[in-house]
């Protein structure tokens, strides 16, 4: 450690790694060895016990009457022909301002890579979507309907050898809830949400949140993860001393090589804890996935073209139909698959409430008549994407299929818009009221490549005497115009995930009219907040069923959003060496080349595996010329049909 | 061989520059022999004369697109009636028997006219699509490809607009942009740097100090922070522009003036009495024209280009409005699958740039005071 860091990277890294100083940013990571027993850091400060309100709090000794739960009945969706070794190769578009999971610049694309590999205590199951064992076998529900006890994985270890125990959880909400951490949503959600923690012994341990709810989603919300506890020394240098730290995990990857704006390396843990559990076996295949820095997405193209990257996301339409075709596709070398999945869609129009003329409902109803999505599918989207019916989908028994979104017509529009009193045209044939109001709205949006999409509405909605101003943003912007209320009409989109939908920070009163809610609509109706509530409180699924199909029906009924599309699949390309199962993705799969456990909320990635043979035989082919002939698999199993 | 001019004091007194000095040409109408001179040695320099001719040309054109290349009808003939739809308010389809009350499909009047053959007819522009019309056939997938038989004779881009619509219109916006551009920074460089130039002293060292730290402000990113806050429009970007861009031209004027106001002729007029508004508008800026002149064509293709820049990185005109630089950023996407986008922008915007080069060229050639001298 004396011996002058070459770079911030290497220091950190030091600190982290026995001492000595690193050749460059490359430092390898003894895997699965076991360590020292814990012993706090000196320099740590003592976080404090964790605090439990008035009324809050669980039991002191484990209630003897707890139901443990497990499940080793659902079916597994891993192929059994899947082999160990190889690289995967893949991409970011920029390089991780940090390597942390918490705290400032920690919310970048490489979470993406990070987060997946620090398991939680359950995952769920991709078909079922019921609960599986992940750092814990057993699981009980809290007869206060709010708490949930855990029952660890004795064999859980952190990536440096040191088990998981009951400790860690405990110090996960001491964590999230320290200031050190400079993570205002974590603290929040760990004080405001999860109410107390508490444990019994070395593996077990019960969670306490805010609210009641069924068994399944209190996973979703309670079902925190664990934090090293031996790793971490909160001070208020954390923030600047664990940017470039390699943290311990629980997941099969661990992060094994840093070149600074270059690229990452993962690699898959000799002898993981979980290889043998049910729901894991045959997954995360690769022994290494390394992630390249490739900015543009052009670019990024020409290197899968070329056999550098393994797998490209071709969801959009234009890279699936015009950019995917060439020598390399017409010859097989890589295979197109296309995956109707089934995942929580919301993305729409939504009609700020507090613009005087968009409060009236007849004009909102109006707007939704004259937006010809029909149009935009069948030509710029060529006839991939669905009409989204409703404010969200996608969730099982809770969607309410008996909606039917409104429909572009111009009689319809042409009554609404009299009847709100914009009924004479002016001069470029758009609609004014008597006040002297022109019917023109700006639509705030954040994706330049939605433009496309806005400009064939925008020509068409002027035929109903409908303006609409495009206001294109940078993403961020665009957002945060949204979330101060600032839009007229916001085209954006949610990313619904979970198990049941959400109303209460869409639609509940008490977020309308006020900065940094999701309530971007400003919706109030006093007959849907008591529902809204009760829905929220509800531990029965029935129950909550039937809330949430009349709650989206009186989202419908308000006019408030315009659903735009639904996204039913997902599509990309890989070189003939990468292999899927036979099916290709669990229904609930939001990627079919995720190398991670999670994809989409559910754990159903990590299927595929690197066929190094059929590598050697595909390189060999190209240098040869010869063909496989093109492959395009398509899974319709899980397609749902369009509305309308 | 031409013999350095060693004086140029000398040389320019002695080419008459100083503005009192015109001749007679016409009856009435009197052009400095200077401005004459100049003119001819312009003509000479043909690629820029012929380039200056050209972009003349595509300029009037272009003023008058809509007449050219529009999805209004220039004539329509109804019931013994006639239209002339092209300028002012829409016309909606009712009015011609259509069932509608928006603005009346032109192409599809005309065809339905055709077809019913009762004397009635519709006129079109010679390319029939305006520029922010989405030509969306169902079934078929934009971008298409060029084609004489619809009338795109460039294609169309990815939500089927008319490519060659929107190059014309594309090019009149950044003309417009760029001329106002010129005249607001001008307008704005000269007087700051004559001033700067002819007081000189404190004022000269506060302005050049003012100027200095003005030039570190990344106007970039100012119009990106503007963007996020408004909607951006031609005027609020001509203003962020110019904002930015008046110190430019400051630098030259300062020097420029510095050096005529200590000639003998300005000597002579403060002598007589004249006023410093006098002795800067009729005597040193006259005199500084050739530098101002030279400037003007670099300064155009700066501003068209700075305005195609702002365009494809998406913190420019708002869309649908047409832009060159929303092309290129389309062209660029469909480089293999639909070239002729990328081709018609790429090659207009190469053409555009190289003209205007030649004429600056020409231009700096004509005014160059060395050809002028009476010491050749």
């Amino acid at each position: 450690m004396d011996c002058p860091a070459k770079n911030i990277a290497a220091l950190a890294f030091g600190a982290l790694l026995t001492a000595g100083c690193g050749s460059e940013t490359n430092i390898h990571l003894e895997l699965g060895t076991t360590h020292e027993p814990y012993a706090p850091p000196e320099t740590a400060v003592v976080l404090p016990p964790i605090e439990v309100r008035e009324g809050d709090g669980l039991p002191d000794t484990l209630p003897e009457d707890l139901v443990w739960i497990t499940n080793d009945e659902d079916p597994v969706f891993a192929s059994p022909d899947a082999k160990r070794g190889g690289t995967f190769h893949t991409s970011i578009s920029g390089f991780p301002l940090t390597l942390r999971r918490v705290g400032p610049d920690s919310n970048g694309s490489f979470a993406g890579f990070l987060r997946p590999n620090q398991f939680g205590p359950i995952a769920l199951h991709p078909d079922t979507r019921r609960a599986i064992p992940a750092l814990a076998t057993h699981w009980a529900f809290g007869a206060d309907g709010r708490s949930i006890y855990y029952r660890l994985n004795p064999k859980a270890r952190w990536s440096d050898g040191v088990p998981v125990t009951a400790d860690d959880f405990v110090f996960a909400v001491q964590f999230m809830r320290s200031k050190a951490i400079v993570a205002p949503w974590y603290n929040n959600y760990y004080t405001e949400r999860i109410r107390d923690l508490k444990r019994y012994d070395d593996h077990t341990y019960g969670v306490q949140g805010a609210n009641a709810m069924p068994g399944a989603e209190m996973h979703g919300s309670y079902g925190i993860g664990p934090q090293p506890r031996h790793f971490h020394v909160l001070n208020e240098d954390w923030v600047a001393n664990t940017n470039w730290q390699i943290e311990p995990n629980t997941g099969p990857y661990q992060v094994t090589k840093v070149r600074k704006g270059k690229y990452l390396e993962m690699t898959r843990k000799a002898d993981w804890w979980g290889n043998d559990l049910r729901y894991f076996k045959h997954r995360f295949n690769p022994d290494k996935i390394r992630v390249d820095v490739i900015r543009d997405p052009n670019v990024a193209f020409q290197h899968f073209l070329k056999g550098n990257l393994d797998t490209m996301g071709l969801v959009l339409p234009q890279y699936w139909h015009d950019k995917a075709t060439g020598a390399a596709f017409d010859r097989g070398y890589i295979v197109k698959y296309w995956f109707y999945n089934e995942q929580p869609e919301a993305s729409g129009m939504y009609l700020n409430m507090s613009d005087p003329i968009l409060a009236d409902e007849r004009v909102r109803f109006g707007i939704a008549h004259s937006m010809d999505f029909e149009r935009v599918i069948t030509t710029v989207l060529r006839n991939d994407y669905d009409r989204l019916s409703t404010f969200q989908i996608g969730f099982g028994d809770y969607d309410n299929n008996d909606i039917q979104p409104r429909e572009f017509d111009l009689d319809k529009a042409d009554a609404y818009f009299d009847a709100a009193g914009f009924e004479t045209r002016g001069g470029d044939g758009i609609r004014i009221n008597d006040a002297g109001q022109r019917l023109s709205f700006q639509v705030t949006y954040g994706w330049p490549q939605h433009t496309d999409r806005l400009v064939v509405l925008q020509e068409e909605a002027r035929k109903a005497g409908l303006e609409l101003v495009l206001d294109l943003k940078d993403g961020p912007g665009s957002f945060k115009k949204m979330l101060e209320k600032k839009h007229q009409i916001a085209w954006s989109g949610w990313a619904a995930g979970g198990l049941a939908p959400g109303y209460w920070e869409h639609f509940h009163s008490v977020n309308a009219n006020k900065t940094q809610t999701n309530n971007i609509t400003n919706h109030a109706n006093p007959r849907m907040d008591p529902l809204i509530m009760q829905y929220r409180a509800s531990t029965s699924l029935e129950e909550r069923v039937r809330l949430a199909r009349i709650l989206e029906q009186m989202v419908h009924d308000s006019g408030v959003v315009v659903p735009t599309f639904r996204v039913p699949y997902t599509r990309a390309g890989a070189w003939r060496w990468v292999k899927l199962p036979e099916s290709l993705a669990p229904r609930t799969s939001a990627s079919m080349f995720s190398a991670f456990a999670d994809t989409g909320g559910f754990s159903g990635g990590g299927l595929f595996w690197i066929d190094l043979e059929e590598k050697e035989r595909t390189l060999e082919a190209k240098s040869d010329g010869e063909s496989f002939g093109p492959t395009t698999i398509v899974n319709t199993t899980y397609r749902v049909q369009p509305a309308s | 061989m031409k013999t350095a001019t060693t004086d140029s004091r000398l040389a320019d007194s002695a080419s008459g520059r100083s503005p009192q000095r015109p001749s007679r040409l016409r009856e009435g109408f009197t052009i400095n022999p200077q401005t004459v001179k100049q003119w001819r040695r312009f003509r000479s320099i043909k690629r820029g004369y012929y380039s200056a001719v050209a972009l003349v040309v595509a300029l009037i054109l272009s003023a008058g697109a809509e007449l050219l290349v529009n999805g209004r009808a220039l004539i329509v003939s109804y019931d013994g009636e006639l239209y002339f739809p092209t300028y002012g308010d829409i016309i909606p389809g009712n009015t011609f028997g259509r069932d509608y009350e928006y603005e009346t499909d032109y192409r599809d009047l005309k065809a339905l006219f055709k077809e019913q053959d009762r004397g009635n007819w519709v006129l079109m522009p010679p390319v029939p699509y305006g520029p922010l019309e989405n030509d969306l056939i169902p079934g078929y997938f934009p971008p298409y490809a060029p084609s004489f038989e619809s009338g795109h004779y460039l294609g169309t881009d990815q939500t089927g607009r008319d490519v060659l619509a929107r190059l014309i219109y594309g090019f009149r916006i950044a003309f417009a942009f760029a001329f106002l551009l010129l005249l607001c920074n001008y307008l704005i460089g000269i007087a700051v740097g004559c001033a700067m130039g002819f007081w000189g002293g404190v004022f000269d060292l506060l302005f050049q100090r003012v100027i200095e730290i003005w030039n570190m402000v990344p106007s970039l990113y100012v119009i990106m922070i503007v963007t996020s806050i408004v909607i951006p429009n031609f005027w609020t970007l001509a203003v962020v522009m110019v904002i930015f861009g008046w110190t430019q031209m400051t630098w030259n004027m300062r020097t420029s003036t510095y050096k005529e106001k200590t000639r003998e002729y300005v000597l002579a007029a403060r002598a007589l009495g004249a006023s410093n508004t006098r002795q800067i508008g009729s005597h040193v800026i006259p005199n500084t024209i050739s530098v101002i002149v030279s400037f003007i064509p670099f300064s155009i293709a700066g501003g068209i280009f700075l305005l195609t820049a702002l365009d494809y990185l998406g913190f420019g005109l708002p869309p649908p409005t047409p832009s060159w630089g929303e092309l290129l950023a389309q062209g660029q996407n469909h480089i293999v699958t639909a070239p002729w986008i990328i081709l018609s922008v790429g090659i207009s915007i190469s053409i555009v740039l190289i003209m205007v080069n030649y004429i600056g060229e020409a231009v700096r050639e004509a005014f160059d005071p060395k050809k002028h001298a009476y010491y050749q």
